[in-house]
């Protein structure tokens, strides 16, 4: 399998996620690579960037952004560290109705999928 | 399906994780537009938004004091070669029309004068034109074509009741000329 499919894990990830085994890795990964060549990855991307514009949520990341970058001088500020300092924050924001609608769908991927 | 119940849940689970993945990257997208701007400048930062709030009210104060300044500033406008242009033209020429020497400023109420003016001289010269034009037409012994002297002629005559009065000349003009 191809590991450059998968992202390399955020660092906030549960421990227990990562205890469930190769089994469950190597699910991911087949199921990562479905979406990526059916296409369906792409259109899920579209749909949840457009829902979190939509409902603001990028809007509120954004601002998050720009409070950290005052706050530690905008030259010294590096990717990593914004992604860190709003994952958390945007984990949780995300409306519950764009996490059902989007869940759904991936699900439906997953059964249509046949696994 | 095997619709195990231990099934359901990792597949739940499964797409979870699919979910979660998305938003990652929609979030490490955000911040890599925000690390962008930031770096580049292009957001409006705390600092710049004070050091502009300040130049604004600066420039707001000198705007709303009444100085001199501003009276020179107005009447003599510094183009990019550093000239300045007085508002009102003052070079003299002559008119082409009357001849008479014009200072440039005031060369356009002087035409509205010289070639006739305003509502009522522009439906003289228009009545005096067509009347000119049939004086024209019906005989020709009329060699300068030219409505506008009659006209200024015609105002000079009859500055009362322009109207009649230059219609009954032009009248007059034609029944001799017929």
């Amino acid at each position: 399998m191809k590991h450059s499919v998968n992202r390399p894990p955020t660092p906030d990830e549960d421990d227990a996620a990562e205890g469930f085994e190769k089994d469950e890795l190597t699910l991911r990964e087949i199921i990562n690579v479905k979406l990526v060549e059916s296409g369906e990855k792409e259109n899920l991307m579209e749909l949840v960037r457009d829902r979190l514009v939509e409902c603001g949520w990028k809007d509120e990341m954004r601002i998050a952004c720009r409070e950290h970058v005052k706050k530690k001088g905008r030259k010294d500020v590096t990717v990593d560290e914004l992604i860190r300092v709003i994952t958390p924050k945007g984990r949780a924001s995300v409306p519950d109705s764009v996490k059902a609608e989007l869940l759904n769908r991936i699900q439906n991927f997953i059964v249509s999928a046949a696994l | 399906m095997s619709g195990a119940d231990g099934n359901k849940s990792s597949q739940t689970e499964l797409s979870s994780q699919v979910f979660l993945d998305l938003v990652d990257s929609v979030i490490a997208d955000v911040a890599s537009e925000c690390h962008r701007v930031a770096r580049l400048g292009l957001d409006r930062d705390l600092e710049v938004v004070e050091e502009e709030l300040r130049l604004s009210v600066e420039a707001r104060a000198k705007v709303a004091d009444p100085s001199n300044n501003l009276e020179t500033n107005t009447k003599f406008v510094v183009d990019i070669f550093g000239q300045t242009h007085p508002p009102v033209a003052s070079e003299v020429f002559n008119c082409m029309n009357c001849g008479r020497q014009i200072v440039a400023g005031r060369f356009a109420p002087h035409l509205e004068k010289c070639m006739g003016k305003g509502r009522k001289a522009r439906a003289k010269a228009t009545r005096s034109t067509t009347a000119a034009q049939n004086r024209y037409a019906r005989h020709s012994p009329n060699p300068r074509y030219s409505p506008y002297p009659n006209s200024v002629s015609e105002n000079q005559l009859a500055s009362g009741s322009p109207g009649v009065a230059g219609e009954d000349c032009t009248v007059r003009e034609n029944v001799k000329g017929g």
